[in-house]
């Protein structure tokens, strides 16, 4: 039996905490209240985790965002048990680069 | 579910913010938007890249291919269900004057009339 199932669209991800990767490189956390074919996403109570590599992660929040599919480039589910583990405040990391060459 | 461009709708006449691909953004109240994203805003003011400089504008027009994200309102998720929940009501209603009533359910149509006229009498759903 597979214990994960490849789903075909976003509806599992549904009001639950969810990650986007965006285009310029930018983690944005929050609860996925909507998202259509061009995968236009809305999060709610949305916060941006900025890395650094000499501070730990700054959490910005942004409240309400519709991020433009264009500007999408990974959709994750968040494990919420095993992210409020993680001590934000303490981890140091580089921030990505764009994952798109800005035109 | 809520869809993101019937969420923008819903955000007519709230203020917003508006950033582009290219980094530039846009404060102010939607005017009129559509199926493309494209957002007509009024009241704007235009912050550069780097945040070095800002301009007022009356209103703008942005094409909705170049908008990177939007930043609205906390409010107005809850708004959208509202109206999601009133077009979805209203089209019930026209559906129920539209179609003849099946036996004994509604108001009763025709025959002799007058409030004393019980109700699904004759042919009714009777016991």
């Amino acid at each position: 039996m597979l214990k994960y199932r490849m789903t075909s669209s976003l509806d599992g991800y549904m009001n639950r905490v969810t990650t986007v990767i965006t285009g310029d490189g930018r983690t944005i956390v929050g609860l996925l209240k909507g998202f259509d074919q061009l995968i236009n996403i809305i999060l709610e109570d949305a916060h941006e985790r900025v890395y650094s590599e000499t501070a730990g992660v700054e959490t910005v929040p942004l409240g309400l965002y519709i991020i433009r599919g264009d500007n999408v480039a990974i959709v994750g589910e968040v494990d919420e048990e095993i992210d409020k583990r993680i001590d934000l405040d303490n981890v140091k990391a580089s921030p990505l680069a764009p994952i798109w060459i800005p035109g | 579910m809520v869809l993101p461009l019937s969420l923008l709708r819903t955000a007519q006449n709230h203020p917003m913010l508006v950033e582009l691909k290219n980094g530039e953004t846009y404060n102010g109240h939607l005017q009129a938007c559509d199926t493309w994203m494209n957002v007509h805003l009024r009241d704007v003011i235009y912050t550069s890249k780097d945040g070095d400089k800002f301009y007022k504008i009356p209103e703008v027009y942005i094409r909705g291919s170049t908008i990177k994200y939007l930043r609205i309102p906390d409010t107005v998720v809850d708004l959208v269900k509202n109206e999601v929940n009133e077009v979805r009501r209203q089209q019930k209603d026209q559906q129920r004057s539209r179609k003849p009533m099946g036996r004994g359910g509604g108001p009763h149509r025709g025959g002799r009339g007058g409030s004393a006229a019980p109700r699904g009498g004759g042919r009714g759903r009777g016991k």
